[in-house]
Parts: C-alpha cells; sequence; structure tokens
C-alpha cells in the first residue's frame, strides 16, 4: 500500500471568465516526495501554485493537505497548516532588512502576544531572542547571515532566491512549493542550488513541490514529474519516462516536430 | 536550552525607561508652566497633539501603508465623546466652582480613554468592511466617512448641533498633552519594533507574500487602524479641552488633510521623522505671523518646496521609497 498523499488535487479546474487556466488535474504528492511540475510556458502551472496556496479557489474539484479539505481557506491560513512557497517573481519586503524578512516570518511560531510587543517584560525579550537566534541559524544554513543587516533588495539575484527559500522555510512548512528556484541562474548557481535543495529535502524532512524550466534541475532532483500543456496534466512518472513521453516531446517541440522526428 | 537566549540587560527594558524619561519631562514642563508664556504654551500643546495625531495617523499610512483619510473624523469622535462626560459629569460632582485637581484629573483621564475607546470603536466598525479596499479606494471610504461623521454631529442636536459644544471645562494643560504624546510615541514605536510589527511592514510592502508567510493582512491593518483610531480620539478630547469650544467644522476634511501632510513631510513610516513634521507644521504658521495676509500662501509654497526637493520625507535620511 503506497503512504497516503501529503498533498492531493482531484479534478481541479479554474476558470477565468471563458478561459480555463486550469483543467480537471489531479495530482497526488505523497509525504516526503520531490516532485517537479513542468510544462510550456503558460501551461498553468504558477495558476496551480496559487490554486494550492489559496490566492486562488478553484471553480470546480477538490484539494486536500493530509485529507484536509482546502476549500475557502486564505492564504495566510494555509501557510498555518504547513504550506510555503516561493515567487516565480521574486516577492521580498522592499524595506526589511535581510534578518528581517526570515523575522517576519517567524510570525506564526511567535511565542508571545502583539500585546506583550507593549509590556516588553522578559517573555517578551525571550522570545524575540529565540525568534533571532533561529532566523541567524537559517541564513547561516544558506550562507546569507553575512548580509544580514543589508537591505534585501541590494543581494545579487541569485542570493534573493536564496533568501526567499529560507523565509519560506522559517514558516517551518510541511510542504514547499518552489515556483522556478533556478529561474535566471547561471549553470555553477543551477548546481548548487540543486544541492541545496536536496539538503533542506533532507534536513528538514520536507515535501517538495517545485515548478521549473530548467530541466538540468528537474532531472536532476525530482523523483517524479508531473507536465502541464494548456492547464491539462499530459503525463506523469519518473523524469526518464517524461523525456521520452511522445506527449511531452508534442507540448514542447510542437506536432510538426514530433512527426518530423519520427519519420527520420 | 538552560542558557539564557542572549538574555537582555535585567531590569526595565530600554523603550520604558524613555517612556517614564519623556512622562517625567511632561510632568516638569507641567509644573514648570506657570512661567512660561501664555502664547509658547499654546504653541507648545498644540504641538503635542499635532504629535499625537501625525504619530497615530502614521501607523495606518506609514508603517502599514493603508492611505487613511479619516483621521480627524476619528479625533472628532473622541472630542466630543470625551467633552460630553466632562460637561455632564463635572458640574454634577464637583458643583460650580471646579473640583480639587485630584478628583478633575481622574475625570478628566476618564474622559479622554472613553473618548479614546470610542474612536478605537468607530476605526473597528470603518476599519472591517473597507479595509480589503486599496490604495485610492480606502482613500475614498475613509473620505465618506469623514464627511458623514461632520454631517452626523451637525445635526445631532443633544451634542450641540451646527453649533457644537461650549463651556468644556479647561482641564488640558501642556503636561498632559506632552504625556499623552509619549505614550502615543510609545505604543506605536514598540508596536512596530518587535518580531510582530515588523508585519505591518511586511504587509505594506507585499500583501501576498505577508499573507504566504501566514501574516493576515486584513487583521494588521485592522490593529493598525484602531491603534491609530483610538491616539486619534485621545488627541479629539485634548483638543476639546484645551479650546474649550468644538464645533463640527472644525474636523472637516482640511484637517485630515493637515495630518496627512504632516506624516508624507516626515517620511512615511519614519517615527521620528514625523514628529519632528509635526512640530515644524505647527511651528510654520507661527513663525509667518509677521507677514499677515500672505502667511498661508507661503506656507503652502514652502509645502510644495519640500515635496519637490525631499519627495521621500524631509527628515528620511536612511532609505529612499520603496519601489
Amino acid at each position: 500500500m503506497p503512504p497516503p498523499a501529503l498533498l492531493q488535487l482531484d479534478q481541479v479546474t479554474i476558470r477565468f471568465g471563458g478561459l480555463t487556466a486550469v483543467s480537471a488535474v489531479d495530482l497526488a504528492v505523497t509525504e516526503g516526495a520531490l516532485v517537479g511540475l513542468i510544462g510550456p510556458n503558460g501551461a498553468g502551472k504558477t495558476t496551480v501554485f496559487n490554486l494550492i496556496t489559496g490566492v486562488y479557489q478553484p471553480t470546480a474539484g477538490t484539494i486536500a493537505l493530509a485529507g484536509r479539505p482546502l476549500a475557502g481557506l486564505r492564504p495566510h491560513r494555509l501557510a498555518a497548516l504547513g504550506i510555503a512557497r516561493t515567487f516565480q517573481n521574486i516577492r521580498l519586503f522592499g524595506s526589511l532588512s535581510v534578518l528581517d524578512q526570515v523575522l517576519v516570518a517567524c510570525n506564526l511560531h511567535r511565542p508571545t502576544s502583539p500585546v506583550q510587543a507593549l509590556v516588553r517584560l522578559g517573555a517578551f525579550q525571550q522570545g524575540e531572542a529565540a525568534m533571532r537566534q533561529r532566523a541567524e541559524e537559517l541564513l547561516g544554513l544558506f550562507n546569507l547571515l553575512r548580509f544580514r543587516d543589508q537591505p534585501a533588495r541590494s543581494l545579487s539575484y541569485g542570493d534573493q532566491r536564496r533568501l526567499e527559500i529560507v523565509r519560506a522555510l522559517a514558516t517551518r512548512p510541511r510542504l514547499l512549493l518552489l515556483d522556478e528556484p533556478a529561474a535566471g541562474m547561471n549553470p555553477a548557481e543551477k548546481q548548487a542550488l540543486i544541492a541545496l535543495i536536496r539538503q533542506i529535502h533532507q534536513e528538514f524532512k520536507l515535501t517538495i513541490l517545485l515548478v521549473e524550466h530548467s530541466m538540468r534541475v528537474v532531472m536532476g532532483l525530482c523523483e517524479r514529474v508531473a507536465v502541464l500543456d494548456h492547464g491539462e496534466k499530459i503525463a506523469e512518472g519518473t523524469p526518464a519516462e517524461i523525456q521520452n513521453h511522445p506527449a511531452v516531446i508534442a507540448a514542447y517541440l510542437g506536432v510538426d516536430h514530433q512527426t518530423a522526428l519520427t519519420h527520420h | 536550552m538552560e542558557s539564557k537566549v542572549q538574555s537582555p540587560k535585567s531590569g526595565i527594558p530600554g523603550p520604558h525607561l524613555a517612556l517614564v524619561g519623556a512622562l517625567l519631562v511632561a510632568g516638569g514642563v507641567g509644573l514648570c508652566s506657570d512661567w512660561i508664556d501664555p502664547y509658547h504654551l499654546d504653541v507648545l500643546t498644540n504641538i503635542g497633539i499635532n504629535v499625537i495625531l501625525a504619530v497615530s495617523l502614521n501607523l495606518v499610512n506609514g508603517h502599514t501603508g493603508q492611505f487613511s483619510l479619516g483621521h480627524a473624523g476619528f479625533m472628532s469622535v473622541g472630542a466630543y465623546l470625551a467633552a460630553a462626560v466632562t460637561l455632564n459629569l463635572a458640574p454634577r460632582l464637583f458643583g460650580p466652582d471646579g473640583g480639587a485637581a485630584g478628583p478633575t484629573a481622574l475625570l478628566f483621564l476618564g474622559a479622554l480613554l472613553a473618548g479614546g475607546l470610542a474612536a478605537a470603536l468607530a476605526g473597528l466598525l470603518v476599519g472591517v468592511p473597507s479595509l480589503r479596499l486599496k490604495g485610492d479606494y480606502l482613500a475614498i471610504v475613509t473620505l465618506g466617512f469623514g464627511q458623514i461623521i461632520v454631517v452626523l454631529f451637525q445635526n445631532f442636536e443633544p451634542l450641540g448641533g451646527a453649533l457644537g459644544l461650549n463651556g468644556i471645562p479647561p482641564y488640558t494643560t501642556v503636561g498632559w498633552v506632552l504625556a499623552w504624546a509619549a505614550v502615543a510615541v510609545f505604543t506605536v514605536g514598540c508596536l512596530v519594533r518587535s518580531t510582530y510589527g515588523r508585519g505591518f511592514l511586511a504587509v505594506r510592502d507585499d500583501e501576498v507574500a505577508a499573507a504566504a508567510l501566514g501574516l493576515d493582512p486584513t487583521r494588521y491593518k485592522t490593529v493598525a487602524f484602531v491603534v491609530g483610531a483610538f491616539f486619534a480620539g485621545i488627541a479629539g478630547g485634548l483638543y476639546a479641552h484645551f479650546r474649550l469650544t468644538i464645533t463640527p467644522g472644525g474636523f472637516d476634511f482640511t484637517k485630515s488633510i493637515e495630518i496627512v501632510v504632516m506624516v508624507i513631510l516626515g517620511g512615511m513610516g519614519n517615527t521620528l521623522g514625523v514628529i519632528l513634521a509635526a512640530v515644524l507644521l505647527t511651528l510654520l504658521p507661527e513663525v509667518l505671523r509677521p507677514v499677515a495676509e500672505y502667511r498661508m500662501i507661503l506656507y503652502s509654497l514652502l509645502l510644495i518646496g519640500l515635496m519637490l526637493v525631499r519627495p521621500q520625507g524631509l527628515f528620511c535620511f536612511k532609505r529612499g521609497r520603496t519601489n
């Protein structure tokens, strides 16, 4: 018997007016898995992320986390349930320092109430110190601690992407959604990113769902890959199966190319 | 974990020392007020009231990034309620010749708190439905609220209607005002300078990202709105017992704009800058008194000039506006 799915999408559909952006997608991500979600531009990958994180509500179908249906829950509630994400276009807080970006994400597990921020007695001080220590540990793990007091936007592009991952980890997620973590990275950075994702996957005992264009990253990391095209799931399997799947080749290269290839 | 995690210095935390210090200064100035020129006292009291208004609005407009144009409305709620409390209770409790210092101070404190809480409640009622709106839309809704409040007071005869309330006992002293200003600065400062309070800035910078980290944007905005309204109400109560007469027209849209200008000029989200801007903008019309009829023209020109030269806020040196 397979382990129960941590994340289960069942016939999930969303329409924006006349446009069906995601159509009857089924997807099961088992606890501890590292799954890739790929597809051409506009296939609906980020929309699937927005559905899982409550930014959009599905027009039809259900999404469940560890068997619990997520319908109607707003994004901050889903974050509290253990879903964290990064964004395709980096969304760091413009006016916060590197350390504060991570500290703000520690709020989910803040030991003190807001009123204690005014009273500022022992419990508050200890709580603040503990969160600070945890944020610094996380930053240290990603080699970002040296930037702790700098504004986030002064970081290099790759560092900003990694800071977004640190920030997501600070919420102590069960499920981490990474939206194109390797976008804009050079080959060396991509290699380092693969090692990093593998490391956090093991160290934090995370389940990771990853949207990525870089085949190198997807093939290097994922145990399973699902392929979206025009909002529909056209294939799912191991990286090797996906690479040779005719529907996938057609989606990426177009049907003419495929027929051309088979004819030669 | 047996080691104390970077245990804070034992004893009273720094912000509290600053607050106690500020309250002592306020008390000291209050005691010395007999030796201070009445005109200067007047200006100082005005400055204190404007600091409370600007710092509290800064929590909403600056730190949380919600453009509210209704601050004068909350101020009027506090002013009317506090004035109504003292006007009704003071004669009954103390008779026609006023009362001893102690009991009147208690009554005044109670009246101010009642005004502040009423304003906070108004903030909650306005905030919960409207804070889902963004930017311009929120500005328009709060503007509408401010107008509605003015019209309500104008037509509510038990509170004097368009003539307003007169003969309010002169309880406000410079000591009271400075003490409340210290409390307002302390509250806003402590809220923002905590892990919890970083959430206000996060919500301002990027609501979607903040929600993805488990922060409830609506909740943060509501808290900012309610705390801001509370202090606006306190400032209103102080204002009423300082002017001794209040009319609905005194809390109209131009008053809200005046406070917004202080926040913008000080640099959105910069508490020290906003305090300095409140001081400057209260002093400016006074300094310009010699030029008489050209005063407001010069004042407006100075504002335009300041905005052209320092759009990020007069006293903002740390960072430019977020892009």
